[in-house]
């Protein structure tokens, strides 16, 4: 029942622009998945969800849905549904006839409209308000309404392009596990645009990362975070985000403000230059008394107590890609802002990169 | 002695009466002219060419009626109101499909079609009234009304275009997408869509090209020949003569020439700042 | 090289001409709907507006009139048949001798047209804009009455402009006319308005302004309320004066509307032929005309001289066309995306 979709080699070069926006994109969606593209802005997630949509054009390469490419098919013989940022509810139409619009056009019987809509209504709570306009609605409701109107329409894929970010913070996660509810109920495929990598771990099956129009890597959440296929990646998954910096290695070992940090010998081997980029998240930092192995030293600039845990910021005598360092520690006995306190890298959960290509290192 | 503070959105009383004097002042001269002639029109002829000047002498509607029943009157008005409800109907499909064209889509020959407009409204009209009127004349079409409907189509429709464009900008581009989506071509996507939201802009559509239309006069004398064919731009002009204009005819037809323009008015102007704000502010 | 044996009915077309006919087909295919759309408006502008332009182009290279404007001359013969042999007088090739005798003076008086013409734009523009303006910013705020007044400004723009043109000629009459009359009340002297040219002028300036304000009131309105409040708040808590807002806020933010009502308005101008025709007709003694109502005269009275006509057409054009490239050169110097 569930539709497949593959990019194949797919890009899009805008017209009088030389860099691609999205370039030569290979991606295949599982039938029934749910699948996040996320990036920075600028990235090419959205122009991929419009190539996939047919609002865009695609250059060069192939899209398919199921079976069929679609790669200049218009968006009407897609069989797609979309839920747009702005939600670009008809203005002029109801909530209801918003939702069966497409139906209408393509000709289904009024009945079935009905009965459609009504569905799709309930499961959205979107009953009362079904002869309402969209002005009269809150941004919830709009969004809600957005959803139906693609729900309504049964397609083989869902698209959506950052349909949470018009909401206030509350709402969008509960939003956001709704939509990743109804998903999994109706299994239709679905591919999810979003700049927030929060967004991107709860809800996808898998993720797909890109940057500049390039695919990183595309993996299940926590492999994304155990495993980032380089230092992009790895510094883009996970908030707070890794701790990212680049260090003179000496005999298997990164000089870490003074300090020792023993290398993987799997590390070392691959390694080409005389320098390695480190990436420690900041729960992979233990605190420890000063003098101990592979310890260096931090400057408490900030200290951010949740409650749950806290986060110390501080600064590193060398370089790091971000000067501030993170670091998770304990709550409720959280070190002074201005002291200096120790800390050590959990060795299996060091994540090297190389200087030059940002590619992931072997650590093991 | 407490006086309450003034409020930032209060004006002082000098300043309110300032504004209302201002204004006043400025709808009396916009009326003026108008009522003027309304008042005239209520005179005889003798006393509208009085240099005594009365505001009512002698008032009777007999000026209107011997416009109505002892001139072509009647016929002329007529034919303005077709003459003026085809180009309003006609000028504003053109304007329309074209001003959408020109705001959604990137094709060859539109930046051409830019520059076709702005000359159209540079080239004088009153010299394209000999070339048009061969071409008319070719196609067999003088003393006809289609001559004047085409005629008038070329007059307003640039700047409807143009109008209509801004207008069309404003309206997201998210809803041409999502009507795409939803299975609309881009034909049903203007018609389903765009055209019901567009509605502001198309009343000033439907004001401009019906005044276009309604009072013109160089067209109308050129391609129209019988009096049964004449409109009221037209006809009017039978009214002056050469050296003795009969003010009593003039005056009534003026009025009852306005009256329709002004129907057309009513409806239109509420719609007028926010339809022609749109145009304005894009380039 | 290795033949292909294998070429079934129908050759595969070279992948050249391929490529090219999948050009044209795709060029179709993408663009076809825009096209179609825009297609009536070519069709009609091209034939009613372009076309004649060329025409006029051409003819005013020639002599062209009533007289010799046919090409063949058919004469009747005796067995009812057709003889028709070129006509000897017909219009003749003359290079820019038309240019020539309207800007040297020797045919019409193009320079006193010309002078006029500007005088009229001039202050037509400056006082459509300023009144617009200042009606519009009174009518911006919010105080009771607001829609009611703005309505009945508007009134002026619903008259037909030959209609307005019989009402002010009607209101400036010498003999009979209200505003002599106000004169006289006041213990002046009345004005034969139209016996003196800078009079006439005036009252034909009074009549388009009062017809024109209107539609710059409506767009100027339409541009104040584009500006953003909070732009106002801002340049209040800097401490910026009533004027001083005004002056850095409001015209600033109304400069987009500005500079296209001020283009275009000065265009309608320049053209806006009733309302010259008909309220002055030219007197005294033509003193009043401008270009356009020049160029009327030419091509409708006395000997139609087309030719002449044409002239005055093109000329009118270059001036606008140049006009509106220095006013766009003068906007992208500022900045001004236009």
């Amino acid at each position: 029942m569930s539709t497949p979709v593959v990019f194949d080699a797919a890009s899009r070069v805008y017209p009088g622009s030389s860099t691609p926006a999205v370039d030569s994109l290979d991606l295949e969606i599982q039938p029934g998945e749910f699948l996040v593209l996320v990036g920075p802005s600028g990235c090419g997630k959205s122009t991929s969800l419009r190539m996939l949509a047919g609002l865009e054009d695609v250059t060069s390469g192939a899209i398919r849905i199921g079976d069929r490419d679609v790669t200049h098919l218009r968006p009407k013989d897609r069989d797609i549904a979309m839920v747009f940022q702005s939600y670009a509810l008809y203005p002029h139409l109801t909530v209801g006839e918003n939702m069966g619009f497409a139906l209408k056009i393509a000709g289904a019987p009024k009945s079935e409209i009905q009965a459609r809509v009504a569905d799709a209504a309930k499961v959205l709570d979107l009953e009362p308000y079904l002869d309402r306009k969209p002005k009269a609605l809150s941004g919830g409701q709009r969004q809600r309404v957005a959803m139906g109107r693609a729900i309504v329409r049964e397609p083989q894929v869902f698209l959506m392009d950052e349909p949470l970010s018009n909401l206030d913070a509350k709402l969008r996660v509960s939003t956001r596990t709704q939509i990743a509810a109804l998903q999994r109920r109706l299994g239709i495929t679905t591919v999810y645009v979003t700049h927030d990598q929060v967004e991107a771990m709860t809800m996808g099956d898998r993720v797909a990362v890109l940057k500049d129009g390039v695919l990183q890597q595309v993996a299940a959440p926590l492999e994304l975070y155990d495993r980032p296929a380089n230092a992009f990646v790895a510094g883009f998954i996970g908030s707070p985000a890794m701790n990212l910096g680049t260090f003179r290695v000496e005999d298997g070992a990164a000089l870490v403000a003074g300090a020792r940090v023993p290398l993987p010998r799997a590390t070392t081997a691959a390694l080409t230059e005389g320098e390695v980029v480190l990436g420690f998240r900041p729960e992979a930092l233990e605190m420890v008394p000063a003098g101990t192995e592979g310890a260096f030293p931090v400057e408490v600039l900030v200290a951010e107590e949740l409650g749950s845990e806290a986060f110390l910021y501080g600064t590193l005598a060398a370089e790091l890609k971000d000067p501030q360092l993170v670091a998770r520690v304990a709550p409720r006995s959280v070190p002074e802002k201005g002291s200096t306190v120790h800390f050590r890298i959990l060795p299996e959960r060091l994540h090297a990169f190389s200087v030059s290509t940002g590619e992931a290192l072997p650590t093991s | 002695m407490s006086r309450r503070p003034r409020g930032r959105e209060e004006r002082s009383i000098v300043a309110s009466i300032g504004l209302h004097a201002t204004l006043l002042g400025a709808v009396v001269i916009a009326l003026f002219p108008v009522v003027w002639v309304f008042l005239a029109s209520l005179k005889p002829k003798s006393a509208i060419q009085s240099s005594e000047i009365a505001l009512f002498d002698q008032p009777s509607l007999e000026n209107y009626r011997r416009v109505l029943l002892d001139t072509s009157f009647p016929t002329w008005f007529l034919n303005s109101v077709v003459v003026a409800l085809f180009t309003m109907a006609i000028g504003m499909a053109m304007s329309a499909t074209a001003g959408y064209a020109l705001s959604r889509f990137n094709f060859p020959g539109k930046r051409g079609l830019m520059w076709l407009f702005l000359i159209t409204q540079m080239f004088p009209v009153a010299i394209l009234i000999v070339p048009i009127y061969t071409i008319m004349a070719n196609l067999g079409l003088i003393d006809t009304k289609a001559s004047l409907v085409i005629a008038y189509c070329t007059v307003a429709v640039p700047f409807c275009t143009w109008m209509l464009r801004g207008y069309f900008d404003t309206i997201p581009r998210d809803l041409d997408e999502a009507a795409a989506i939803d299975g609309l071509g881009p034909f049903k996507t203007f018609w389903y869509v765009i055209l019901p939201l567009a509605r502001p802009g198309l009343a000033v559509t439907a004001f401009y090209t019906f005044l276009t239309a309604w009072g013109e006069v160089a067209y109308a004398i050129a391609f129209t020949l019988s009096d049964d064919k004449l409109t009221l731009g037209a006809g009017l002009q039978q009214f002056v003569p050469q050296f003795n204009p009969q003010w009593d005819l003039l005056t009534a037809g003026a009025v009852l020439i306005m009256l329709p323009a002004s129907l057309v008015f009513y409806f239109a102007q509420k719609h007028l700042v926010a339809g022609l704000t749109a145009g304005g502010t894009k380039g | 090289m290795t033949l292909t044996t294998t070429a079934g009915p129908g050759h595969e077309p070279g992948p050249a001409r391929r490529a090219k006919r999948g050009r044209g087909r795709r060029l179709l295919d993408r663009h076809w709907y825009a096209w179609a759309m825009v297609l009536p408006t070519v069709l009609v502008l091209g034939a009613l507006v372009l076309y004649p332009l060329f025409q006029g182009v051409f003819q005013s290279f020639t002599d062209l009139n009533e007289t010799n404007s046919r090409d063949v001359i058919c004469t009747k013969t005796l067995g009812g048949g057709e003889e028709c042999a070129e006509n000897p007088d017909r219009a003749q090739f003359v290079g820019l001798d038309n240019y020539v005798d309207l800007l040297t003076g020797e045919r019409g008086d193009f320079w006193l047209l010309f002078v006029n013409t500007v005088v009229w734009t001039v202050a037509c523009v400056f006082l459509h804009y300023t009144i617009g303006l200042g009606l519009a910013v009174l009518l911006n705020r919010a105080f009771r009455g607001r829609s009611l007044y703005r309505v009945l400004l508007i009134v002026p723009w619903a008259v037909p402009a030959f209609v307005s043109a019989f009402a002010w000629k009607f209101l400036f009459n010498p003999r009979f006319g209200l505003i002599n009359s106000l004169l006289t009340d006041l213990g002046l002297d009345p004005v034969d308005w139209f016996n003196h040219r800078w009079t006439a002028m005036f009252a034909a300036i009074v009549t388009n302004v009062w017809l024109g304000v209107p539609f710059m009131m409506v767009a100027i309105l339409g541009g104040l309320q584009s500006i953003p409040s909070d732009l106002y708040e801002a340049a209040e808590m800097d401490g910026a004066s009533a004027w001083q807002r005004f002056r850095h806020v409001t015209l600033p933010g109304l400069r987009p509307v500005s500079s296209t009502v001020i283009l275009l308005g000065t265009i309608w101008t320049f053209n806006m032929f009733p309302i010259i025709f008909f309220v002055t007709g030219g007197e005294p003694a033509g003193e009043t005309e401008i270009l356009v109502t020049g160029a009327f005269r030419a091509a409708f009275e006395g000997l139609r001289n087309y030719s002449l006509a044409a002239t005055y057409g093109v000329l009118i054009l270059s001036m606008l066309v140049v006009y509106a490239a220095m006013y766009r050169r003068v906007l992208r110097s500022k900045g001004e995306v236009w």
